[in-house]
C-alpha cells in the first residue's frame, strides 16, 4: 500500500540540466549554429555536481546546460535568422542543382543576414564590463589580423581585424595608455591602462605562423565576428572620449608631412589610408581643434578618511606616471629595415618618441636616414659600416628595456654587436626569499636613482685603452666583490641555519680584559639554546615533525637559491676566461 | 403453521450448528461455506502480488462475517428472514463469546473499511506536526507561498499593473503604430513574452565560469632573451615546467603559501623569540639571574648564613628556573599551535581558491597534468594558446577534435542523415518521418 510512487529522476538536479543533444533539438538547431548561438549570448556548459544524477543513472560523457539558460536562449531573435539561413543555403542548393539562375541572383539578394550590436548591448550593460572583457577580444583580433589569407578564414574578417587592431592601437598612442611590454618566444605582451582598467593583451610576431591541427578554427571565427563587434564598439566610444574622429583620421597637418615628395603615388589614396594609419606615425585628427589652455591646476580636496601620507604617495604615483608617459619625449628614432616596424613603432610612438624608417619599408615615413636631428638609430647587425656621429645606434631591446623600467636606460649595453643583458618580465615580481638576478637588482638600484657600476663602466672604457692593466684591476675588483657576495651569502645561510640548530658552537675569544664581557655572551647564547632545545624537546611528536619538515624547506630553498647563485657565478667565470682568450689572441 | 412453511432443505438452527463439523462422505460433496474458512491460510503461493492478498486476523474475522452472512443471506431467501429469531428471538446453539466475536468483528470489519487511507498514521502524524507548528505561526512551504501571493496582490506598489486608458487631448503622432501606444508602462514580463521587448539577461549570466584571466602573461623564462636563471628553472632545475606546477600554473599558489608561511616562522624564529627573551617573562628572568650572583656573592662574603638557608634558595632558585622553561616552552608551544593552525588556514583558503579557480572537466578528457603540457609550453602558437585558455576558462568543452579521416560513411548512410537534419527544421519532428515528407511531398 502506499500511495503515490515518487518516480526518479524528475526532481532535484535532474531537472535543473538539460544535454546539448535536448537542448539542440529544443531549439530547433544544428550542431554547429547551436556552437555559435551559446558562443554569441555567453551561455557555457555546466558541469552538475552530481553527473550521474542528472545523467539519470547513465555515466556517459554528456555535456549539460542549465535548463534556464537555455530557456533563455529560446527568446534570442538570432535563432530564427540561423533556421532562415538554413532554409537559404537549402534552397539555393536546389537553385543550383536545377541550374536555375535567375533564382539563383534572388535569393543571392536576400541573403538573410545578422547583427550582433543588441548582443553587445546585453552581454555589457555598462562600458567597463566591456573594457574588462577588452582582453580576449583584443588578443584574437590580433591573432587573426596576422593570419595569411589562404582561406582558412574569410579574407574580410582578417581585413576587420586588421583596421580594429589599428585603430586601437592608434588610441592607445594618442592617450599614451600603454604600460608594460615583454617579447616572449610566443609573441609580444602589452599591457594598457585604459580608464583605470589594465588591459592585456599578447600579439603574435608577424609571418611566424604555424597552423596547429588541434584548434577547431569555427569556433575561433565565432569568438572573433562577436570579439569584432565589440571592439567596434569599444573603439568607437574610447575615440570620442579623447575627442576623435571616428573612423580615425590622419591630421591634415601630418598628412602633408606623408605626402610622397617626388609626386610618386605608393598607392591608390583610399586603399593606403589603413596602410598610412598603421604605420602609425602620424598623428590623428580631432573632431574639435585642441584648444592649448594653460595648465590649470586643479584644486585638490581631500578625500575623507585619507592621510596626508596617501595623498602625497598618490600624488607620487601620478608624477610618476606623467614622466614614464614623457618617456621618449624628444626623441627622434630611425628604425632600420631589418627591424620589427611595428611593435618598436607603436612603442616609441606611445611614449612620444618620433619614429621614421626607410621610405621603401612601409608608407608613413616621415624623415630620411640621413636626417641630422636623428637621436637614436635602431639596428639588429653585428655592425653598421657607415655610422653617423651625434646619434646613438642601439639594438631594439633597449627600447623596450627602457619602457619596462620607466627610465632611459645606459645605452653602452646595447649597442650593436654587444651580447645583451637579458629581456626581464615587467609582469613578475619577485617576492622575498626569490631568487633575484642581479640584473635585476642593477635596475631596481637604477630606479632608485643610484649608479652602481658607473665606475666599472668607466673602468671598461679604460681597460679598452690599456689593456693589460685595466683588465687585471677590474678583475681583482669583481674577484673582491665576488668574495664578498660569497661571504654575504655564506653569512645568509648561517642565519639562517642558526635558528635551526639548537646546540651549536660559536666561536668564542678569550681575551684578558674583556672576559667578563664574553662570558655573558656565551651565557646568553647557551640560554637561547638551551631554551630552544627545550622548547623542541617539549613540543609534541606532531608538531615536532612539522617543525623539521619546516626547517628541511627551508633549508632546502636556501639551498636552491645558492645553487642558483653559484651557478650563475660559474657561468660569468667562464665568459670572463673566454673574454680573456679572445682578448689575449687579438694581441698575438 | 410456520414450520410448514419450511422447505424441506432448509436447515434448523440446531443442525446448523453441527453442520460446522460436518463432512459429507460422499468424496464429490462440496464443503460447506464453514469449513472454507476452517482452511488456514499460508499466505501467496508464488509471492506476487502479496498486496492484493487478505491476510491476517483481520481478513479469518472477515471471512467468518462472509460466511455468516453468506447464511443469513441464504436464510432470508429461503425463509423470509432468520430463522432463529423468528422461532426463539436468539441462537441458544452460539456460545456468547461467539455471539460477541461475530458481531465485534463485523464493527471492526466495518471501521477497517473506512479507515483505509494510504499512509494514514504517518499522515495524521504529520498533520498533528503541523498544527503544533501553526501554533508557533510556522507554516508549510505551500502555505507560506499562497500567503506571500497574498500579500503581493495586495500590495499597489509592486502590481505591475496600473493600466490608464491613453490620455486624450495629447499629440498623437500618425506614423507610431497606435498599437505600441499603451504598450507604455505594462508588465515587462508581459512584454518580453509578446516580443516587444528584449529579454533580460539573467544577472546570473554575467558572471565569468572561471575567475582565471583571459590572458595569463607566460613566465621569466618564456622572454626571448631570457636571463640565466630562467634557462634554468625551465631546463629541468626546478623539474616541473608548464602545467599545473609550472611558473604561472594551479599549484604555484601552493608553493606561494610555503613560502609565506616560511616567512612568518622566520620572524617568528627571528624577532619574536629574542622579543620573548628580553621583554615578556619581565621580572622573572631578572631577578633570576641578578638574584643568582647576589646570592653566591653573599655566600662568599658573609659566612654567617646557615647552609640550610642557601641550601633551599638554590633549590628555589632551581624551581623557579625550571618553572620559567616550563612556562617558556608552554607559551612557545601555544604559539607554534596557533602558527600551526594559521598555517592550515591559509592552505585550506588557497586550496578551496585553486579548486574555484581549476577548470572543471566538461568532457570526456580529464584535466591532468599532462593536458596543459602542450599548450602552454614557452614555445608554441598563440593560436593554441588562445583555444586552449578558452577551454580552461571553461568558456568551450574541452574536446578533441574529431578528425575528418575516421569512420568513413557510405554515400547512402550520408546521405539519409542530410534529409534528416533538413526535416529538421521544417517542423521539429523525427527525423525519419521528415525525411520521407520531404521526399515524397
Amino acid at each position: 500500500m502506499g500511495g503515490l510512487e515518487k518516480k526518479k529522476y524528475e526532481r532535484g538536479a535532474a531537472t535543473n540540466y538539460i544535454t546539448r543533444n535536448r537542448a539542440r533539438k529544443k531549439l530547433q538547431l544544428s550542431l554547429p549554429d547551436f556552437r555559435r548561438l551559446c558562443i554569441l549570448k555567453g551561455i557555457y556548459p555546466h558541469e552538475p555536481k552530481h553527473k550521474k544524477k542528472v545523467n539519470k543513472g547513465s555515466t556517459a560523457p554528456r555535456t549539460f546546460y542549465l535548463l534556464k539558460d537555455i530557456k533563455f536562449l529560446l527568446h534570442e531573435p538570432i535563432v530564427n535568422k540561423f533556421r532562415e539561413y538554413k532554409v537559404f543555403v537549402r534552397k539555393l542548393r536546389k537553385a543550383y542543382g536545377k541550374s536555375e539562375w535567375g533564382t539563383v541572383e534572388r535569393l543571392k539578394d536576400n541573403k538573410p543576414t545578422y547583427k550582433l550590436d543588441h548582443i553587445v548591448k546585453e552581454r555589457y550593460p555598462t562600458f567597463i564590463d566591456a573594457l574588462r572583457d577588452l582582453d580576449d577580444a583584443l588578443s584574437m583580433c590580433f591573432l587573426f589580423s596576422t593570419f595569411p589569407r589562404t582561406g582558412k578564414c574569410h579574407v574580410q574578417t582578417i581585413q576587420l581585424c586588421r583596421r580594429l587592431a589599428v585603430e586601437f592601437q592608434n588610441y592607445v598612442i594618442a592617450s599614451r595608455s600603454l604600460r608594460k611590454v615583454f617579447l616572449s618566444i610566443k609573441g609580444i605582451y602589452y599591457q594598457a591602462e585604459v580608464l583605470g582598467q589594465p588591459i592585456t593583451w599578447i600579439t603574435p610576431y608577424a609571418f611566424a605562423h604555424d597552423h596547429p591541427t588541434d584548434v577547431d578554427y569555427r569556433v575561433m571565427a565565432t569568438f572573433t565576428e562577436f570579439y569584432t563587434t565589440l571592439l567596434g564598439f569599444v573603439n568607437f566610444r574610447l575615440y570620442q572620449s579623447l575627442n576623435l574622429v571616428y573612423p580615425p583620421k590622419i591630421d591634415s597637418q601630418a598628412e602633408d608631412e606623408l605626402k610622397p615628395a617626388e609626386g610618386k603615388e605608393y598607392a591608390m589614396d583610399s586603399e593606403s589610408y589603413l596602410e598610412k594609419l598603421s604605420g602609425l606615425s602620424a598623428s590623428l585628427a580631432r573632431a574639435v581643434a585642441p584648444t592649448h589652455e594653460d595648465e590649470v591646476e586643479m584644486d585638490e580636496f581631500p578625500v575623507e578618511g585619507e592621510t596626508a601620507e596617501l595623498m602625497d604617495a598618490k600624488k607620487k604615483e601620478q608624477e610618476a606616471l606623467e614622466k614614464h608617459k614623457k618617456l621618449f619625449e624628444g626623441l627622434r628614432f630611425f628604425l632600420n629595415r631589418e627591424v620589427p616596424r611595428e611593435p618598436l613603432a607603436f612603442v616609441i610612438r606611445c611614449f612620444g618618441g618620433q619614429v621614421s624608417w626607410d621610405k621603401s619599408l612601409c608608407i608613413g615615413a616621415t624623415y630620411e636616414a640621413t636626417d641630422p636631428s636623428i637621436t637614436h638609430h635602431i639596428i639588429d647587425r653585428p655592425h653598421l659600416d657607415k655610422q653617423v656621429v651625434g646619434r646613438y645606434y642601439l639594438q631594439p631591446q633597449w627600447v623596450f628595456d627602457s619602457v619596462n623600467a620607466k627610465l632611459c636606460l645606459p645605452v653602452a649595453d646595447y649597442f650593436p654587436g654587444v651580447l645583451l643583458p637579458p629581456h626581464l618580465s615587467p609582469f613578475v615580481t619577485e617576492k622575498e626569499g626569490d631568487y633575484v638576478p642581479p640584473e635585476k637588482l642593477k635596475l631596481l638600484a637604477l630606479q632608485r636613482g643610484e649608479n652602481p657600476d658607473e665606475e666599472s663602466e668607466e673602468e671598461e672604457e679604460e681597460e679598452e685603452e690599456e689593456e693589460e692593466e685595466g683588465d687585471n684591476d677590474k678583475e681583482e675588483e669583481e674577484d673582491e666583490s665576488e668574495k664578498e657576495e660569497e661571504m654575504k651569502l655564506q653569512k645568509m645561510e648561517e642565519q639562517k641555519t642558526q635558528s635551526t640548530q639548537s646546540n651549536k658552537v660559536l666561536p668564542v675569544k678569550v681575551t684578558a680584559g674583556k672576559v667578563r664581557v664574553e662570558d655573558k655572551q656565551r651565557l646568553e647564547q647557551e640560554q637561547q639554546s638551551e631554551e630552544k632545545r627545550l622548547a623542541i624537546m617539549m613540543m609534541k611528536k606532531r608538531e615536532k615533525y612539522l617543525y623539521k619538515k619546516i626547517m628541511f624547506g627551508k633549508k632546502r630553498k636556501i639551498r636552491e637559491a645558492n645553487k642558483l647563485a653559484e651557478k650563475r657565478k660559474a657561468h660569468d667565470a667562464a665568459l670572463k676566461e673566454q673574454k680573456k682568450k679572445k682578448k689575449k689572441a687579438r694581441q698575438a | 403453521a410456520t414450520s410448514a412453511s419450511f422447505p424441506p432443505f432448509t436447515r434448523l438452527p440446531h443442525e446448523m450448528a453441527a453442520a460446522e463439523s460436518f463432512l459429507a462422505f460422499n468424496p464429490a460433496a462440496r464443503p460447506g461455506p464453514a469449513a472454507a474458512s476452517r482452511r488456514r491460510y499460508r499466505g501467496p503461493r508464488n509471492r506476487k502480488k502479496g498486496w492484493k492478498r487478505w491476510s491476517g486476523p483481520e481478513a479469518q474475522l472477515g471471512r467468518e462475517i462472509g460466511d455468516f452472512l453468506e447464511d443469513v443471506g441464504l436464510q432470508e431467501r429461503a425463509a423470509g428472514g432468520l430463522i432463529s429469531e423468528q422461532i426463539f428471538g436468539i441462537t441458544p446453539n452460539y456460545s456468547p463469546s461467539k455471539i460477541f466475536r461475530i458481531i465485534f468483528g463485523f464493527f471492526f470489519f466495518c471501521s477497517i473499511c473506512a479507515h483505509q487511507t494510504p499512509n494514514g498514521r504517518k499522515e495524521k502524524r504529520r498533520r498533528q506536526f503541523w498544527e503544533k507548528k501553526a501554533e508557533k505561526g510556522i507554516f508549510p512551504r505551500e502555505e507560506r507561498k499562497l500567503r506571500a501571493r497574498l500579500n503581493r496582490e495586495g500590495d499597489p506598489k509592486k502590481s505591475p499593473k496600473s493600466q490608464k486608458p491613453p490620455e486624450l487631448g495629447r499629440f498623437c503622432d500618425p506614423l507610431s503604430d497606435p498599437l505600441d501606444a499603451p504598450l507604455a508602462g505594462q508588465d515587462p514580463w508581459f512584454l518580453q513574452q509578446t516580443k516587444k521587448m528584449p529579454v533580460q539577461r539573467p544577472p546570473r549570466l554575467q558572471v565569468k565560469p572561471s575567475p582565471l584571466p583571459p590572458v595569463e602573461v607566460i613566465g621569466q623564462g618564456g622572454s626571448y632573451n631570457p636571463p640565466f636563471q630562467d634557462h634554468q628553472v625551465w631546463g629541468g632545475f626546478g623539474g616541473s615546467w608548464g602545467g599545473i606546477g609550472g611558473p604561472g600554473g594551479v599549484l604555484r599558489g601552493f608553493w606561494g603559501v610555503l613560502g609565506e608561511f616560511w616567512g612568518v616562522l622566520k620572524g617568528f624564529e627571528g624577532g619574536q623569540v629574542q622579543a620573548g627573551h628580553s621583554a615578556a617573562p619581565g621580572p622573572v628572568p631578572a631577578a633570576l639571574w641578578a638574584g643568582s650572583g647576589v646570592t653566591r656573592g653573599h655566600s662568599v662574603v658573609t659566612p654567617g648564613h646557615s647552609q640550610d638557608n642557601d641550601k633551599a634558595r638554590s633549590r628555589l632558585v632551581t624551581l623557579q628556573h625550571q618553572a620559567l622553561f616550563q612556562l617558556r616552552s608552554l607559551r612557545r608551544s601555544l604559539r607554534f599551535r596557533d602558527l600551526e593552525l594559521r598555517r592550515r588556514r591559509l592552505l585550506r583558503e588557497r586550496r578551496r581558491k585553486i579548486l574555484e579557480t581549476a577548470p572543471k572537466r566538461l568532457g570526456r578528457q580529464r584535466w591532468g597534468l599532462g593536458f596543459w603540457d602542450l599548450g602552454f609550453g614557452p614555445e608554441g602558437s598563440v593560436l593554441r594558446d588562445r583555444f586552449k585558455s578558452l577551454q580552461r576558462r571553461n568558456l568551450i568543452e574541452p574536446r578533441a577534435r574529431a578528425r575528418s579521416g575516421t569512420g568513413k560513411k557510405s554515400k547512402f548512410g550520408g546521405k539519409k542523415q542530410k534529409f534528416g537534419a533538413k526535416s529538421e527544421n521544417l517542423g521539429g519532428k523525427s527525423p525519419n518521418s521528415g525525411g520521407k515528407k520531404f521526399k515524397f511531398g
